[in-house]
């Protein structure tokens, strides 16, 4: 507790967020997280390990943790789990067939205790793309009426090829984050 | 103070202060005594008198942990709390009189005041439904089938297979074909194929996205892909590729011929071999060039294993002798 107390305290002064992006391969974590910095997302490889991006967003610095999620992989998720003040599912609106996958997944995140606390922000990725399901639909899909009640969540539609809707989901994010931390100024 | 230095001299004025001053202590030892025993003061200096009070106060707690269990209270929150206090009570006369108190009676006076803590917890989340940390793994999915008549049901009542209905476009569950599809413009699409045996899939034209899983004994050609290619479960196939970003699940001996803008990657494949993008068909140039994928990065040769995360080569992956690469594939 003591050590608990003294880090929010730090946190608290330098107004510091700590976001976790992860969902299946494939899904554009990545590429999400490099359009939102203004960097360039043509070249992007499948993630092997992690990025950690720093940015300052609005009066707060985001601490961005993008972890691979290949397979083999997402089981090292659970190492980056401590601490995390926001958690983002990004989802592959596109890839029908492994929605199954992807909702499998979500559950386990959602039953990790040390994830409670954290706001949930689901992007329903690659809306741009003709065949992809629309956020109301992957909502339905994921089942996200089911979770807790104590959960605070968001679905948000966007393209990380266009940016669109990024900025709406983050925005979204950063509020909740600072409004149950910081207490809003 | 100034009586002091005064008085240095004279001993008849110092006994006699000193004498005032030991009357003056004694009635405050004796006023403190009094008030003491009326006001039932825990400090006993006695060992049998406390072990009697310690007796009665915990005799008195367990038995009304007994009650608060058998007769079952609308509103117990009170009287645990009274309990509650009178244990806190008891631990603080311990403490009171730990100073003379053989080392022992300590130990056990504060494992009987643990036990009681214990009991009270076990009593209270027997008496009291547990509210905060319902909200763990398997109550959470309890609730599930709760909240699901929700007021939008009115279009799609409850179709969880709801996105069956308008399936991606693709080529599907075939043996033995030929298969040719032609995008034109810059379709901003998805395209899957499934479930092929010994096929031969010809894709020309730019388009956006493609998925490809279950394939066995298939040569697979495809124009620039500018966004990602996701492949799972190909067997005894050859792929000629164009593409942003390609992830190879699950392949068994398949060769890859890439042009990729960044590190291909493969996943629980092995036996699987890898070389320069062969495709030609009418106006691939521009397409390349209009997908970003006309400049050769060479990264067909960079394959990432990610289950082979050391320094030396994987064994799961090679690339194509030169001698036996296919020469370039017109579709």
């Amino acid at each position: 507790m003591g050590l608990l107390s003294i880090i929010r305290k730090i946190k608290r002064k330098e107004k510091e967020m700590r976001i976790l992006m992860v969902g299946l391969d494939n899904s554009g974590k990545t590429t999400i997280v490099l359009k939102i910095n203004g960097e360039d997302t043509s070249v992007i490889s499948p993630t092997l390990g992690f990025n950690i991006k720093t940015m300052t967003y609005d009066k707060y610095t985001l601490n961005i943790w993008d972890v691979g999620g290949q397979k083999t992989i997402r089981s090292y998720w659970r190492n980056y789990f401590e601490q995390t003040d926001g958690l983002v599912w990004v989802v592959d609106s596109s890839d029908l067939r492994r929605l199954d996958d992807c909702k499998f997944e979500l559950d386990n995140l959602l039953k990790e205790e040390r994830l409670s606390g954290a706001s949930l922000l689901v992007f329903a990725n690659k809306q741009d793309i003709q065949g992809a399901l629309s956020p109301n639909e992957i909502a339905k899909v994921l089942n996200l009426d089911a979770m807790d009640k104590t959960r605070h969540w968001r679905i948000v539609g966007c393209s990380a090829y266009t940016g669109e809707g990024l900025l709406e989901g983050f925005d979204w994010l950063v509020q909740d984050i600072a409004s149950r931390i910081y207490v809003l100024d | 103070m100034n009586e002091h230095t005064d008085d240095i001299s004279t001993d008849e004025t110092t006994q006699r202060k000193h004498a005032a001053m030991i009357d003056r202590l004694s009635n405050l030892h004796q006023a403190r005594i009094s008030t003491k025993t009326n006001s039932k003061d825990p400090t006993f200096e006695s060992t049998q008198s406390f072990l009697t009070t310690f007796t009665n106060s915990k005799q008195s707690i367990e038995s009304s942990l007994t009650q608060i269990q058998q007769i079952p209270n609308q509103d117990p929150n009170s009287d645990l709390e009274r309990i509650s206090n009178s244990i806190s009570d008891l631990e603080k006369l311990v403490a009171e009189n730990s100073y003379f108190l053989p080392p022992y009676e300590v130990r056990s006076s504060l494992k009987t005041i643990s036990d009681l803590k214990q009991t009270l917890d076990s009593v209270t989340s027997k008496v009291k439904p547990r509210k905060k940390f319902s909200f763990k793994n398997k109550p959470t999915k309890k609730q599930e089938p709760e909240p699901k008549p929700k007021p939008e049901s009115e279009s799609e009542p409850e179709h969880k297979t709801s996105y069956t209905i308008n399936d991606s476009p693709g080529f599907r569950g075939t043996e033995n074909a030929i298969l040719t599809k032609e995008f034109t413009g810059s379709e901003i699409r998805e395209f899957v194929l499934s479930d092929l045996t010994n096929c031969e899939v010809k894709l020309k034209g730019r388009f956006r996205t493609l998925f490809i899983n279950r394939v066995r004994n298939c040569k697979i050609y495809v124009g620039p892909v500018s966004g990602s290619i996701l492949i799972e479960e190909a067997e005894g196939c050859l792929f000629v590729l164009a593409s942003h970003q390609i992830r190879v699940h699950e392949a068994k001996l398949t060769d890859f011929y890439l042009q990729c803008r960044s590190r291909p990657i493969i996943e629980r494949s092995c036996g699987v071999r890898f070389g320069p993008y062969r495709l030609c068909y009418d106006g691939i140039e521009t397409d390349l060039k209009e997908s970003n994928l006309y400049e050769d990065t060479g990264n067909w040769a960079n394959v990432d294993d990610f289950q082979w995360l050391r320094a030396i080569q994987s064994p799961n992956w090679s690339i194509l002798p030169e001698s036996q690469r296919i020469d370039m594939v017109k579709i």
